[in-house]
């Protein structure tokens, strides 16, 4: 009996959890063109990964303001705007592995990333959170 | 040496499958004389593995550079200590680690057994721990070899990537690697038990203190990671969920259920079934770790790429699990014990509770760690949980975990009466809320860390009164001193109270946890020479700015005046270090840390002009958290410390 509310409580919590707090991990092509992409609403939180492109990078260092361009590393035509608010990551650099999390803008066509992990190639390296 | 190297891990393999088959023989044919030569090639085998780990940390020590692995992790400016620890800061280095420890704790057993007869149930113990040797050596000698060469000597080596260059990582690793390991012990004797049919007090004590033991281990390599999160990766946090975060945390819940009902198995002699249910999990939890840092199959800051290991630790993984399920429903009838919990109200129905608890825990954790595994293949899209999943399931079911840690202990086996509840819970149940009134005064309204506070009073309430009363009788029993009686109480009941102190230690974490988290302060402001930034209490002021070189790496540190009101408490240098061989600089965190609070300052921005930009943060009680885990860790070595016998060591 005690056993079977615990049980109801945490699978009520667990649900709860994932409606609240889940976001869809998606590339940059399905970002931009897939169902899902198109379908997500204006606020809706979603992570998108892929690969830093050089020569779009600045960096306001008053003000903390990173903007780049990621592109899919499968579709490299496929290419999503970014602008992060915050410091610049001590791995971040061109090229890089990043995952983003945060809203997409199509209007403006614009990825506004209140997060940005940064992952690192080759070695038992670290991510950063920002 | 790389041949000798080479050389150790094959011998330590091929003793490894001989003594494998020594024992299978043994067993088939009933012949003690098998077995025995079975138990000595283990003994063998963490000979052979000692030796290879010497190699390749003398190949280390040497900058020799044409095997690969030292190429990869190591450079001739890295400070010695370092270059010893790059041993496990990569993929292969950490599996001979691995088979290592493996090993030498195999000879531990074996040791451990020494004044007992052999028979079956030892001569499983050894085979299982054979076979888990034998698929980490056998990764080590076929798949991925350490001592692999180049075709030619690079000048120089990579270098050791910076972040692991701080004492955190150094035995973070380690530790944790010693507590999955550990867990291999347990399983063994847990196979053993279920093949031959026996479960007797031995047993127990045995299980339980190698559970301890790993339980511990594994206790200071997640302290340490979050530490090391902490002070060197600076984004200001100590846990961040992360996939390998977790995957160390899960077999910690199991293992800390099985540390609880082993309790009652050993008083009452029921729950045989459902221990071996938490080893098997346990052990297969640990490997289900090492899977995914090896696999790549999640993002997670600790992956190794893909490895191309995934796949044989997913096989062993396998194995491990219908093996172990199938011994489970094979022994079933012979463990099981009827039903006989008496009341709600006991001791053993609080530690049932705390089970459900402790492995909902795990399973949520363990559910958003795979989730975007199970949405890929269910729905064809990756949904991904983050820190605020984990925070919203997890919260409540950790603060009932508090409150019934305050209720376990004291509460009556089999049936609690009136007066029992009334003597052990009426003056911690009191003092909890009128704590949780002050603290309403005091304007804490965070309902989550209101009820953290007051559940922790409560706790500790609970601790602290029966240790009081204990030591007061005692005191007037024996006529000592009451601190003399306090520490021989401590002593002598020191499996009692080393469970206490873990508790006392798990109420302070969660102080530590939810100061931190729900009072944290942050800001972050760019300043030039002369100019302060506030926060909370402090005032910071930018006061002066430094370039110099120390050992592998030039460092620019930027000196920032700490003013309470008028007086300077001190000052802090926040830096950021351009290491040689790496491309990045990196930021080291500048930490000033009271018992009240951390005031932990980041540099991430530096301009040509001496203008720095800098994150500052005031995190609130903090360092309980530190102090809490040091306690859990003091309080498992006082409970595991075996209680004297005549020529047993447990």
């Amino acid at each position: 009996m005690g056993v079977l509310v615990v049980v109801a409580a945490v699978a009520f919590l667990i649900y709860r959890g994932i409606s609240t707090t889940g976001a869809y991990y998606l590339t940059v092509a399905e970002l931009k063109t897939s169902e899902v992409g198109r379908g997500l609403g204006a606020g809706e939180v979603v992570r998108v990964g892929g690969d830093v492109v050089p020569g779009t990078v600045t960096y306001d260092q008053r003000a903390l303001v990173l903007e780049f361009s990621i592109r899919d590393p499968d579709e490299p035509d496929q290419v999503l705007v970014a602008r992060y608010e915050g410091p610049k990551p001590d791995a971040f650099e061109p090229e890089i592995e990043v995952l983003l999390e945060g809203t997409f803008d199509r209007a403006s066509n614009l990825f506004l990333a209140e997060n940005l992990l940064v992952k690192c190639p080759s070695k038992y390296q670290s991510e950063e959170e920002s | 040496m790389v041949t000798l190297g080479t050389l150790s891990q094959g011998a330590a393999l091929v003793f490894t499958l001989a003594s494998m088959v020594l024992l299978l023989v043994g067993l088939m044919r009933n012949d003690l004389r098998w077995i025995r030569a079975g138990k000595r090639g283990l003994v063998a085998v963490a000979a052979f593995a000692t030796l290879a780990s010497i190699a390749l940390a003398w190949l280390f020590l040497s900058d020799s550079f044409q095997v690969e692995y030292v190429a990869s992790y190591s450079d001739r400016a890295l400070p010695v200590f370092y270059k010893l620890t790059a041993f496990w800061a990569g993929q292969k280095g950490s599996l001979l680690f691995w088979a290592w420890v493996l090993a030498g704790f195999s000879a531990l057993v074996v040791y451990n057994n020494r004044r007992e007869p052999d028979s079956k149930v030892t001569a499983y113990v050894y085979l299982v721990l054979a076979g888990t040797l034998a698929f980490f050596l056998f990764l080590l000698t076929v798949v991925t070899n350490p001592f692999e060469v180049l075709g030619f000597t690079p000048p120089d080596g990579q270098g050791l990537n910076p972040m692991l260059q701080n004492p955190g990582m150094v035995f973070h690793p380690p530790t944790l690697f010693l507590g999955y390991i550990g867990f291999t012990v347990p399983f063994a004797y847990a196979v053993a038990a279920m093949v031959t049919g026996t479960t007797d007090a031995a047993w127990i004590r045995k299980t339980r203190a190698w559970n301890v033991l790993s339980w511990i281990f594994l206790t200071v390599g997640i302290i340490l990671g979050g530490q090391w999160a902490y002070v060197e990766l600076g984004w200001g946090g100590y846990w961040a969920w992360d996939p390998v975060e977790n995957a160390s945390f899960i077999p910690w819940l199991t293992s800390t259920a099985f540390i609880h009902t082993a309790i009652i198995q050993e008083r009452r002699g029921i729950m045989r079934v459902w221990n071996m249910v938490l080893i098997l999990l346990t052990f297969v939890l640990c490997i289900f770790g090492t899977y995914l840092v090896r696999s790549g199959v999640l993002q997670s800051v600790h992956d190794f790429g893909a490895t191309g290991l995934g796949g044989y630790f997913l096989v062993f993984l396998g194995i491990t699990l219908l093996g172990g399920l199938y011994l489970i429903a094979e022994s079933y009838d012979e463990f099981r014990t009827p039903g006989t919990l008496e009341s709600y109200l006991s001791r053993e129905s609080t530690f049932l509770f705390n089970n459900v608890i402790l492995l909902a825990l795990a399973f949520a954790t363990l559910f958003g760690t795979v989730f975007p595994l199970i949405s890929e293949a269910v729905v064809g899209n990756k949904v991904t949980v983050g820190q605020p999943f984990f925070n919203q399931v997890n919260t409540p079911l950790f603060l009932v975990l508090l409150g019934i840690t305050g209720v376990c202990p004291l509460i009556g086996w089999r049936k609690a009466s009136p007066a029992n509840l009334r003597k052990n819970f009426l003056r911690p149940a009191v003092g909890a809320l009128v704590v949780g009134a002050v603290l309403v005064a005091a304007g804490i309204r965070q309902p989550y860390a209101w009820l953290a506070f007051t559940l922790a009073a409560f706790v500790a309430g609970t601790i602290v009164q029966e240790f009081v009363v204990a030591v007061a009788a005692r005191s007037r029993l024996t006529g000592e001193a009451s601190w003399n009686a306090a520490l021989r109480l401590l002593w002598r009941l020191r499996r009692r109270y080393g469970g206490h102190l873990v508790h006392l230690g798990l109420v302070l974490i969660v102080v530590g946890i939810a100061g931190s988290s729900a009072y944290k302060l942050e800001t972050q402001a760019t300043l030039s020479r002369g100019e302060s930034v506030e926060i909370g209490r402090y005032r910071l002021e930018y006061e002066n700015f430094r370039i110099y070189d120390k050992f592998n790496r030039t460092v620019y540190a930027a000196t920032l005046g700490v003013f309470a009101g008028d007086d300077r408490l001190g000052a802090l240098d926040a830096e950021r270090r351009y290491y040689i061989n790496a491309k990045n600089p990196t930021t080291e965190v500048a930490l000033r840390t009271t018992l009240r609070e951390d005031l932990y300052v980041t540099m991430p921005g530096l301009a040509r002009n001496g203008d720095i930009t800098v994150k500052v943060a005031v995190n609130p009680l903090l360092v309980w958290i530190w102090i809490g885990g040091g306690l859990m860790v003091v309080g498992g070595v006082l409970a595991v410390i075996p209680a004297r016998r005549k020529g047993r060591a447990s």
